[in-house]
């Protein structure tokens, strides 16, 4: 079934009106928040399309294109950095053939950054889709693509 | 006659994201498929460098299997397992936020108990707040402000209706303390939450967590939906939602954490009025980070007096400590405030691995201080730290070894922030992203002397003029860094 803007946003009647909890509904049912939903979104909450548009540059989680099948959140945080995560990141981004933001040209991953997934005693990390995966070196964590066809 | 079945032998193995990614769950699918086993999924003790273990039941308490591989288990039992008591790292820890862990069920409502709720239920509301009060209990979260005063001053609001809320955006990096509470013993922050809207007379709370931590989230609302049931909530009168974060570090500030809340972006907000006056949608808002509510059961239980008895003058109590990095047994550790850098790197941490050589510990997350090894003797407590520059904050314990480029370490801390930055104060918003650029014009070998003073300069000024701790803070890294590997810098210009 194709879920429809409508249907997303009859689920989200909240007074006074909660623009993030709205567009997280928007983003967990297509993926993504499409920018040409910004004014019936607006109009659904009574607020601006300015004020929405507000609040989806300012999320990083909140993205306006369709990712790739898995979203790989590679720690950038502050125990992967002091465990060299760079040697490892280097062979996945040489590997993706994409940067931070990016998504494969197979679609098949979007790379995104984050700043501490909370698992630093096991540093470097990453996840792949909700899967976690540590203590990361250049030969792991090309590995780690393979379970996610 | 047939013979009767042999007692099952229960093992118990982490139920804790870091534990699963270090390979919990394929141990525990291995061990479920021996005849007469059963296997329990508790919290995990945090000793990470140890995981996964599968602990066993022994006439003189819990021992395990260390570092336990899948392939390793069928013949698992043939061998002898550790006694925890053996293990330095977890008998010199002094326990009482995380007693439970590595034993309970994180779900089991019933083991819970609710004990110090219970205690609470016949207590006033004055009652409570003046035992907190006395307690002297003080902010986890990184500001180390007195709960009871927050409490009091909420108590005090003649608004309705009022609002409890769990900062739990443990956003620092090198935290995890706060995950493993919502993942290992959710109940806890609950109680600590519904003592705390018993004391201000509040009706609902709000837990605001990071959607970095997914398995978080879930053990979370099964354990507000388990306490639904059976009425542990509505017999406090209270209910609690959870609130997902959208990925954004300044959210774990407390004001931009309610505008967020509220839907709206995350812009920190001008205090006063402070969040205990009008906080929530204007209203009389407790708001308290994980670790901090998750003690107050502890202090209803055991009484003020206890939590006095514990650490330095001005830091009572005990912090968890959360050791990563370049350290040879990371893991969470509980300890009275006041053990010294150099003790819980090298007793508890175990040093640095083989190979490596010390560098630089930060305390207290992205915003917090490096330290060169002639500090190591600094104090682990609120004023100690702030005295020698630096900060406790949430008690991450992150360490670099001599590979560690102080100039790009820096720069990423600078680039974080500006990042980071809410972008509603100019110091903060402007002094980040220029400081992150002569960073890199140091990196890149065109900086000349005078940019490390206008670093400097910078540096002061978004100190003493930026709105946020987050502004304000996150010169500390920089200036430490110059202070103490000036050799990194200068050897670039």
């Amino acid at each position: 079934m194709v879920t429809t803007l409508d249907a997303v946003l009859t689920r989200c009647r909240s007074s006074p009106p909660n623009i993030l909890a709205t567009l997280q509904q928007v983003q967990a049912a297509f993926g993504f928040v499409p920018l040409e939903h910004v004014p019936r979104i607006a109009a659904h909450l009574g607020v601006t399309d300015a004020d929405v548009r507000g609040v989806i540059s300012f999320y990083h989680d909140l993205r306006t294109s369709p990712p790739g099948r898995h979203i790989i959140r590679y720690c950038l945080g502050d125990s992967c950095r002091a465990k060299h995560t760079e040697r490892a990141l280097t062979a996945l981004t040489r590997r993706l053939r994409c940067d931070f933001g990016e998504t494969t040209t197979d679609g098949r991953f979007t790379l995104t950054k984050v700043y501490c997934l909370g698992h630093c005693a096991l540093s470097p990390t990453m996840m792949i889709g909700e899967e976690t995966y540590a203590q990361l070196t250049p030969r792991s964590v090309i590995t780690a693509l393979q379970n996610h066809p | 006659m047939i013979a009767p079945a042999a007692k099952p032998q229960t093992v118990y193995v982490a139920d804790d994201s870091t534990a699963i990614a270090a390979g919990a769950n394929r141990v525990a699918a291995e061990l479920s498929r021996l005849p007469n086993v059963r296997v329990v999924r508790t919290s995990s003790r945090g000793a990470f460098f140890l995981e996964p273990m599968v602990e066993v039941d022994t006439p003189q308490g819990r021992a395990a299997y260390l570092n336990v591989q899948p392939r390793e288990v069928p013949g698992l039992f043939r061998k002898k397992p550790v006694p925890l008591a053996r293990i330095p790292f977890l008998a010199k820890q002094t326990r009482y936020t995380f007693a439970r862990f590595g034993e309970n069920e994180p779900l089991d409502l019933a083991g819970y108990g609710f004990r110090a709720w219970q205690k609470a239920r016949e207590m006033s509301p004055q009652q409570i707040l003046a035992e907190i009060k006395r307690a002297n209990l003080r902010g986890r979260g990184g500001a180390a402000f007195p709960a009871g005063i927050k409490w009091q001053t909420t108590a005090d609001t003649p608004t309705e209706p009022k609002y409890i809320v769990a900062n739990a955006d443990e956003g620092d990096p090198g935290t995890y303390a706060d995950r493993m509470i919502l993942e290992g013993e959710p109940y806890r922050l609950l109680e600590g939450m519904m003592i705390a809207a018993r004391a201000v007379g509040a009706r609902q709370g709000y837990i605001y967590i990071r959607s970095e931590y997914p398995a978080a989230i879930q053990k979370m609302r099964a354990a507000i939906a388990q306490a639904r049931e059976f009425g542990v909530l509505s017999e406090s009168q209270f209910d609690v939602d959870v609130v997902v974060g959208a990925g954004a570090y300044i959210c774990g500030e407390e004001t931009a954490l309610l505008e967020s809340i509220e839907g709206k972006r995350g812009m920190v907000r001008y205090k006063p009025p402070f969040p205990a006056v009008e906080g929530l949608w204007g209203k009389p808002t407790v708001i308290n980070n994980v670790i901090t509510l998750a003690t107050v059961p502890d202090i209803i239980l055991r009484g003020a007096d206890w939590h006095l008895s514990l650490g330095t003058e001005t830091s009572k109590g005990t912090m968890p400590l959360q050791l990563a990095g370049q350290i040879r047994q990371p893991g969470l550790v509980e300890v009275p405030f006041g053990l010294t850098l150099e003790e819980v790197i090298y007793d508890f941490g175990g040093g640095l691995p083989r190979g490596c050589r010390f560098k630089a510990v930060q305390v207290g997350g992205p915003l917090g201080a490096l330290f060169p090894a002639r500090l190591l003797n600094t104090r682990i407590c609120f004023d100690a730290l702030a005295k020698a520059g630096g900060i406790l904050g949430h008690g991450g314990i992150v360490v670099y070894d001599d590979q560690t480029d102080m100039v790009q370490l820096a720069h990423h801390f600078m680039e974080f922030t500006a990042n980071e930055s809410c972008g509603k104060c100019t110091p903060c918003r402007i002094g980040s992203t220029r400081a992150s650029e002569l960073l890199q014009a140091v990196l890149d070998g065109d900086a000349v002397p005078e940019d490390i003073a206008l670093l400097r300069e910078l540096g002061d000024t978004m100190k003493n003029g930026s709105l946020c701790g987050l502004g304000a803070m996150a010169p500390a890294p920089v200036l430490t860094a110059l202070e103490y590997f000036p050799n990194d810098f200068g050897r670039r210009l």
